[in-house]
């Protein structure tokens, strides 16, 4: 049989390239609507009064009043209203939508609107914990009172805007009496369990579609389910279709992004000169809604050790409210932000120590059978070595790092060390999510798979379809996976955390395995497969315990770098990269992801920057959040090294967010040996590596 | 829908200006960004439009022995390869927008937008730009600095269109033009330099310029400055470093914004300044 690795052209390459495919913003009904949201100017105020012109027959206002259940979107923490009550939080936070046929005329009321604020008081600092949580590993306390050598760094992280091409849209209407939302979604399930609370209706009222996403990151996970409540309570109480697309403005400003960081990092050293024990506390702006940020929280926690064993741990971690757009998932989801901190350290630890970085680090590699950071089991083979080897030969690492470590060269290597925890977190997956899929042969043998894992541009669907298309021994083109509908697909769980090669594709190809085994020619079979963890796997939710993942995906990046003497740009030359993902399903849709994580994650640490100024979000277009082109994009050497996982598809994990998390760690070491100085933030500007070099302490 | 005339002679453009309060559009790619509205509603004008960009007659580059004439509706990209465009100009409209904007905008445009990190305004300044103001009844021949100032501010009067750019031909061997943008394409300039000088075959400076934006109000040139630098030899110009540093330090007066913030633009444009000075 052919390997499956070997590519294939992708699935919706020539509609996407040809312009054909639709995506929502070019969904058109008879007497469709228009909304548009309403929002706070102000960071934190009570309103006072709202005053509405008269409107015009056939246009309306939908607010929270209008709501029939409850008025908060159900994600994770339930504190994100659907419409704002009394007090605003954040500046765009939505307070009313005006629905109408005429755009023209909808501005011309929004203009006409005033809200009367009474301010209060913001914040936006690290002052307000929503959540906490803590966990240890081994015996920290004795560890630290006896190796009185205990080495501190901060590090603090940026924003980063998903910058998906396609801003966040829906189009909802009435099907009888119940509600359809066709939208940009990862989680057509997410939307659905929202939209049902906020409507306090029966599960089957209301129907899910998802659209042709034009990119995701994370942004489309649970952002969508806050429109999707919205259009919902409007098409209820306007009986007409109605869409709601935002502008690149509205998108970049209101909808969620990475979660800024403040990380503090303690490391208890032994006469050995090895860390005996660590110590992290990981603060995360949730901005004004927690929503899912405590996830993030504990991926970021989990990944505190990275790549390395760590036999004492006490790790703590708070999401702090403050006034400011809320903060959501984001390909990495926690990771990134951890991964710079902790490879960053691994660094200043050496150079504090006085010793080479590599040869410490080489130290605290993880090994399989090691204990990972939460006291559960590395149980599969370890190839961390090997990719660390290929990696510096094909860069010529050792050299680079010898010539370039010399003051006056204005040049940098660097290379960072990571791992990705495949599917959800904990006991997500079996408790949480539970995915099931569905695979029915019709009576002129056509397969459909039945699932609710979304194509967002990163080529499941091609990769999907290659995996049933493999067991079964059927042609590609026998397959067909349409878009998700929540009418006819199970729940298999959103498309997010690296879960669906691996924990999707694993059950299709069960049930594929399934489906030719029951296989009737001319007769229409239908089968069915559910997540089972692994008996092996334990996790305890409350102590932070056990295994937090099924499987883990293995990477190393090397950047190099030159930054200018006399405008302190810094120049990507090259990015090499070595990953164990199990197995690739397509090596050029594995690539693309590789290519597309390493853009995005070396841009993350040295390139995109936003901030807000008390609470407004000062970059908010595509002119001023500058995000690589292909012209400051590095050329790049990506490599596979395959490592089959028992339980993903042929082997397969995950490998959409593995190859995002190294890339800032990676460009920020480039930088440091360029300019001699350590650095404990990104993203690492030329504003920033100026004000660095004028700071004479190493 | 807002009113809107296509000329076909420049003759009925300049009518059409004279008679109605109209604003003139080239390109489009800086007044449809600032005048859009919602998507799928059209940009929103408050006066009509008059379209030039289809003037056929004010597409050229034309040259005699003292200046280079550039019709005010050539794009961008017809000067990027074209023979005559004093490289310091080429090398600028290369990092200017992309090959798509390019292919649609004007030096009008950058001219009359008069953004203080305007791109082709270093070489419009550093080359002494003449423009061509034109109405129905006059012409008059202005220079690019007399024209701008302030920023998005210019002594155009409401009946006038710029017809034409003239650059005299000036000799320079040595160019260093630097843009400092968020990334290596497409990006507007936290500040851009632009330094020329001609020395001669003695090692005299025969010619100095330099042009900085973003850093001010409108884009910085120091004609005294420069004027006692030329005719000194290139021995005598190295000890005039840190005077010429200084005169440039005082003059800008850069701000913080959503792109860069003022310590580090003043830094960049000295560091600029002093590293030209060095490779001379
Ligand atoms: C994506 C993008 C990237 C960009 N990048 C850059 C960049 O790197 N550097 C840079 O400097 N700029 C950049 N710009 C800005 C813009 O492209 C330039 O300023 C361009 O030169 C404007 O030319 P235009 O013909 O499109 O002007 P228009 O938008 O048509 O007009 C601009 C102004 O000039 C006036 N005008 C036009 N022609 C005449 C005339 N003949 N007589 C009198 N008034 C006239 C108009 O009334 C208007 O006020 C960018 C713009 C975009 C959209």
């Amino acid at each position: 049989m052919k390997d499956i690795s070997k590519s294939v052209e992708k699935i919706d390459a020539k509609e996407k390239i040809s312009g054909r495919m639709k995506y929502v913003s070019d969904y058109k009904m008879d007497d469709m609507l228009y909304a548009k949201t309403v929002r706070s100017t102000q960071c934190h105020a009570k309103i006072k009064a709202i005053h509405l012109p008269e409107l015009p027959k056939g246009y309306y206002t939908v607010d929270y009043r209008d709501i029939p259940g409850e008025n908060f979107v159900k994600m994770i923490f339930e504190d994100w209203p659907v419409f704002a009550e009394e007090t605003v939080n954040y500046i765009g936070e939505p307070i009313l939508l005006v629905v109408g046929k005429d755009k023209a005329v909808i501005q011309s009321i929004i203009r006409d609107i005033t809200i009367d604020y009474e301010p209060l008081k913001p914040t936006f600092e690290y002052t307000k914990s929503e959540v906490h949580y803590h966990y240890t590993k081994g015996n920290p306390k004795p560890i630290f009172d006896k190796h009185n050598q205990h080495i501190e760094y901060t590090y603090k992280t940026g924003y980063q805007e998903q910058a998906y091409i396609e801003p966040q849209g829906f189009i909802a209407y009435l099907e009888g009496e119940r509600i359809v939302l066709e939208g940009s979604i990862q989680a057509p399930y997410y939307v659905k369990n929202a939209v049902v609370n906020t409507m306090a209706c029966e599960a089957d009222a209301i129907r899910v579609i998802q659209t042709t996403v034009g990119g995701a990151f994370g942004g489309k996970e649970e952002f969508p389910s806050v429109m999707g409540c919205q259009l919902a309570v409007a098409v209820h109480k306007i009986k007409q279709p109605i869409k709601l697309i935002y502008e690149r403005e509205e998108d970049m400003e209101v909808t969620t992004k990475r979660h800024p960081s403040k990380i503090v990092m303690t490391a208890a050293i032994d006469s050995n000169q090895k860390i005996a024990g660590l110590h992290a506390r990981v603060a995360l702006d949730g901005g004004a809604y927690v929503g899912l940020s405590s996830v993030v929280l504990s991926r970021a926690m989990i990944a505190a050790t990275n790549a390395y064993t760590i036999d004492h741990l006490d790790i703590e971690g708070d999401v702090y409210r403050t006034h400011t757009v809320p903060n959501g998932a984001f390909r990495g989801f926690g990771a990134p932000q951890m991964i710079f901190a902790i490879e960053m350290f691994m660094h200043h630890i050496a150079h504090t120590l006085k010793i080479d970085p590599f040869a410490f680090r080489m130290n605290h590699l993880a090994k399989q059978g090691d204990l990972t950071s939460t006291s559960g089991t590395f149980r599969d083979p370890i190839l961390m070595p090997e990719m660390i080897k290929k990696a510096c030969d094909i860069s010529n690492y050792h050299e680079k790092v010898k010539t370039y470590s010399d003051p006056k060269v204005r040049k940098g290597i660097g290379m960072s060390w990571f791992f990705h925890g495949c599917g959800f977190t904990g006991s997500g997956e079996a408790k949480h999510i539970n995915a099931k899929v569905k695979l029915k042969k019709d009576d002129q043998d056509v397969v459909h798979l039945l699932i609710a894992a979304v194509d967002m541009g990163q080529g499941a669907k091609t990769t999907l379809m290659k995996v049933a298309s493999h067991v079964l021994e059927i042609p590609l083109s026998q397959i067909r996976y349409a878009n998700p509908d929540t009418d006819e697909v199970p729940d298999s769980g959103p498309t997010v955390a690296s879960r669906t090669a691996m924990i999707v594709g694993g059950l299709v190809a069960r049930a594929s395995k399934q489906l030719k085994a029951k296989w009737a020619k001319g007769k229409e079979v239908v089968v069915y497969e559910q997540y089972q963890q692994p008996d092996y796997v334990k996790w305890d939710e409350e102590t932070f315990t056990g295994d937090a993942y099924p499987a883990y995906s293995w990477g190393v990046n090397i950047v190099e770098v030159e930054v200018d003497k006399a405008t302190y740009e810094v120049d990507v030359k090259k990015c090499w990269s070595v990953y164990d993902i199990g197995k690739s399903l397509d090596d050029l849709v594995v690539l693309g992801q590789a290519d597309g994580g390493a853009a995005q994650g070396i841009a993350y640490g040295y390139l995109e920057v936003m901030n807000h100024k008390d609470g407004k979000i000062q970059q908010k277009n595509m002119t001023d959040y500058i995000i690589p082109t292909a012209v400051d994009m590095a050329q790049t050497e990506t490599h596979f090294i395959e490592n089959p996982f028992a339980l993903g598809p042929y082997g397969a994990k995950g490998a959409g967010e593995l190859t995002l998390v190294g890339g800032a760690p990676a460009v920020a070491l480039a930088i440091e040996m360029a300019i001699n100085k350590h650095i404990t933030k990104i993203p690492v500007t030329p504003e920033f590596i100026m004000e660095l070099m004028q700071n004479d302490d190493r | 829908m807002v009113k809107h005339y296509l000329p076909s002679s420049f003759q009925e453009a300049l009518e059409i200006k004279h008679q109605e309060d109209v604003m003139l559009i080239a390109g489009g790619t800086d007044l449809m960004v600032q005048h859009r509205t919602w998507s799928e509603l059209p940009p929103q004008f408050d006066k009509p439009l008059l379209f030039l960009f289809n003037l056929a007659e004010l597409k050229y580059i034309k040259k005699d022995a003292n200046t280079l004439y550039i019709g005010s509706m050539t794009d961008l990209e017809t000067l990027l390869y074209h023979n005559d465009t004093p490289p310091c100009l080429k090398d600028i409209i290369a990092l200017m927008a992309s090959p798509a904007i390019r292919y649609v905008c004007t030096l009008a445009g950058n001219i009359v937008n008069a953004s203080p990190a305007a791109d082709s305004l270093l070489a419009l300044y550093a080359l002494d730009a003449k423009l061509v103001l034109t109405s129905l009844k006059e012409e008059r021949i202005v220079s690019i600095e007399s024209f701008i100032t302030g920023p998005r501010q210019t002594i155009i009067k409401s009946n006038e269109i710029i017809k034409e750019i003239q650059l005299p031909h000036q000799p320079f061997n040595r160019v260093h033009f630097k843009k400092i943008g968020g990334r290596k394409s497409d990006a507007i300039s936290k500040l851009a330099f632009l330094g020329l000088a001609n020395v001669n075959q003695d090692h005299q400076i025969d010619t100095f310029r330099i042009v900085l934006n973003a850093v001010a109000p409108t884009l910085i040139r120091l004609h005294e400055t420069e004027r006692t630098v030329e005719g000194l030899s290139l021995e005598a110009f190295k000890h005039q470093k840190d005077a010429l540093l200084e005169a440039y330090n005082t003059a800008i007066k850069p701000i913080d914004d959503q792109r860069s913030n003022r310590t580090y633009r003043r830094q960049a444009a000295l560091n600029l300044i002093r590293q030209f000075i060095e490779t001379l």
